[in-house]
């Protein structure tokens, strides 16, 4: 064999080594690729079955009976068992808020059934946080609040909740229109005129507060006051200021728009400061603590609610007529929580 | 860690024995390279740290990262929740590449790409004029007008952008599983 043909030889040799490498490269980068995309499929693939089952993302639908529901005289709704010992369970929700709905979505039906067993008072507090958010959040948010609360003179403000809160409109978007509040009113079995009758005043007073009052309020404010103090001032103290400087909130005196402002300034002080302070909707409390991530899961909202104490409403029940609260069966002995 | 103790470390693999010495390098260059994998572990830290807790502050409360995701107005409820539970999922499974060093280039570009869509997200809702928290960090949803941060948070993650971008040019770096694998050795990093 010639030296010639000896180093070609050699050369072939080590083209094929470098080939062979270059494979044996390539091989261990898509296996490397694989290991990876394997890892990405475990962590996505398993946590998603881990998380669907542990934080559910609903509960199991309440088709039952509701506990009774009582109006208070601020308006709220309580639920629950003639004078059971339960935990008291206090939801601040705006109409207009997507969380709020969410949370009603998750935990609404835990709500009613573990108010039905008697294992719960539920104290439904509407609230408007958007009201000075204009039209359309801000004119949603109270139309709707203000129906809610006539449907709980009607005695319907549970089912009748689900409804606004299952109709949510976008913050961009106008929603909750007189018609339809109307239309569920019937929906859930308020026949009485007066019903409808009372969506209808109360929608003029929110277009009232949105087109011209609101507007008025806060261009004077803002001309007036120093900003550092403004930024301090929440809506009701805003409305207190008017009174003094000329903006006239009178028109809304008795109507259900003003019930609403005041629970949610009544809100803002009860809860003013500290590791309960109220920050938003939804809040929920448990006899006054105020919930953190377990709101929005099934399975953590039931636990927390089932290893509270027995707690006191604060509000006292309306004078009138004790809505259409029909007579349940005896409340169950109170299991010690 | 530019310490002159790495003046052979050109490269992290497990291989470096087996390549050849590459011929004297101008000064610059081997001072990069020496630098470099360091360089590209912090990076890869950075990366992971900061994809591990977007993840995990979403992951804790699924139904508020699905109301993130919704408060974007692009996709419908069945998509949203989707999104919603999967994308944080997603992030942690980024994080845990990185942190080990794995597919380091791929995962790179893969994070590079994510924030491109994050980016692309943000900018059609400023776009459209919706008045949104990006959800970015667990908590979104509608705000206040005056509270949206539309230009930071583009600013933050094309920054997040250029880290998982840095991966994908220098992949090599310390204490990674690729370097173990024999992965982005020196030879072929001839760039």
């Amino acid at each position: 064999m010639s030296k010639e043909s000896r180093r070609t030889n050699r050369e072939r040799l080590r083209q094929e080594r470098i080939k062979q490498k270059k494979r044996a490269k390539r091989n261990r980068l898509l296996a490397t690729i694989g290991a990876a995309v394997a890892v990405i499929a475990l962590v996505v693939g398993g946590g998603y079955l881990i998380v669907q089952a542990s934080n559910g993302t609903s509960a199991e639908e309440y088709t039952g009976t509701l506990a009774p529901q009582t109006l208070q005289e601020d308006g709220s709704v309580v639920m629950a068992l003639d004078g059971v010992a339960a935990p008291v369970v206090e939801v601040y929700a705006d109409y207009q808020c997507s969380h709020c709905a969410r949370f009603e979505m998750i935990n609404g039906d835990t709500l009613k059934e573990l108010a039905a067993q008697g294992e719960a008072i539920v104290h439904y507090r509407p609230v408007s946080i958007f009201a000075d958010a204009g039209d359309p959040a801000g004119a949603n948010s109270l139309r709707a609040a203000a129906a809610a609360r006539a449907a709980a003179e009607h005695g319907k403000f549970v089912e009748y909740s689900d409804i606004l809160f299952d109709n949510q409109p976008s913050t961009r978007q106008q929603g909750y229109a007189v018609d339809d509040l109307i239309a569920w009113g019937e929906e859930v079995g308020i026949t009485d005129p007066a019903f409808a009758e009372r969506v209808r005043s109360e929608s003029e007073i929110v277009e009232e507060f949105v087109t011209n009052y609101y507007p008025e309020l806060s261009t004077k404010a803002r001309a007036e006051i120093p900003e550092d103090q403004l930024r301090t001032m929440r809506l009701n103290d805003l409305i207190e200021w008017g009174e003094d400087n000329g903006v006239d909130s009178s028109f809304m005196d008795g109507s259900h728009v003003r019930s609403v402002l005041d629970a949610t300034a009544a809100v803002n002080a009860k809860y003013s400061e500290g590791a309960n302070a109220f920050g938003g909707t939804p809040s929920i409390y448990i006899n006054g603590t105020l919930l953190g991530n377990e709101t929005y899961s099934a399975t953590d909202f039931r636990e927390a609610v089932l290893a509270a104490p027995p707690g006191q409403v604060d509000t006292r029940p309306a004078a009138e007529e004790d809505t259409d609260a029909t007579p349940s069966e005896p409340p169950s002995p109170s299991p010690p929580a | 860690m530019s310490t002159g103790t790495e003046e052979n470390a050109l490269s992290g693999g497990a291989d470096s024995i087996r390549d050849e010495a590459p011929p004297a390098e101008p000064a610059a260059t081997s001072r990069w390279a020496a630098v470099q994998p360091w360089l590209s572990l912090i990076v890869r830290v950075a990366l992971a740290g900061i994809l591990g807790y977007a993840g995990y502050t979403k992951v804790i409360v699924p139904a508020l990262s699905v109301e993130s995701v919704a408060a974007y107005e692009l996709f419908g409820e069945t998509l949203n929740q989707l999104i919603g539970y999967t994308l944080p999922l997603f992030e942690l499974a980024l994080a845990l590449l990185l942190l080990a060093g794995l597919a380091t280039r791929v995962t790179g570009i893969i994070s590079a790409l994510l924030m491109a869509v994050f980016i692309a997200g943000i900018a059609s809702a400023w776009a459209r004029g919706l008045t949104i928290d990006c959800g970015c960090f667990g908590t979104g949803g509608v705000v206040d007008a005056d509270e949206t941060t539309y230009a930071l948070d583009i600013a933050r993650d094309l920054g997040f952008m250029a880290l998982g971008l840095f991966l994908a040019i220098w992949p090599r770096s310390r204490y990674s599983l690729d370097g173990a694998l024999g992965l982005y050795s020196s030879s072929d990093e001839e760039r």
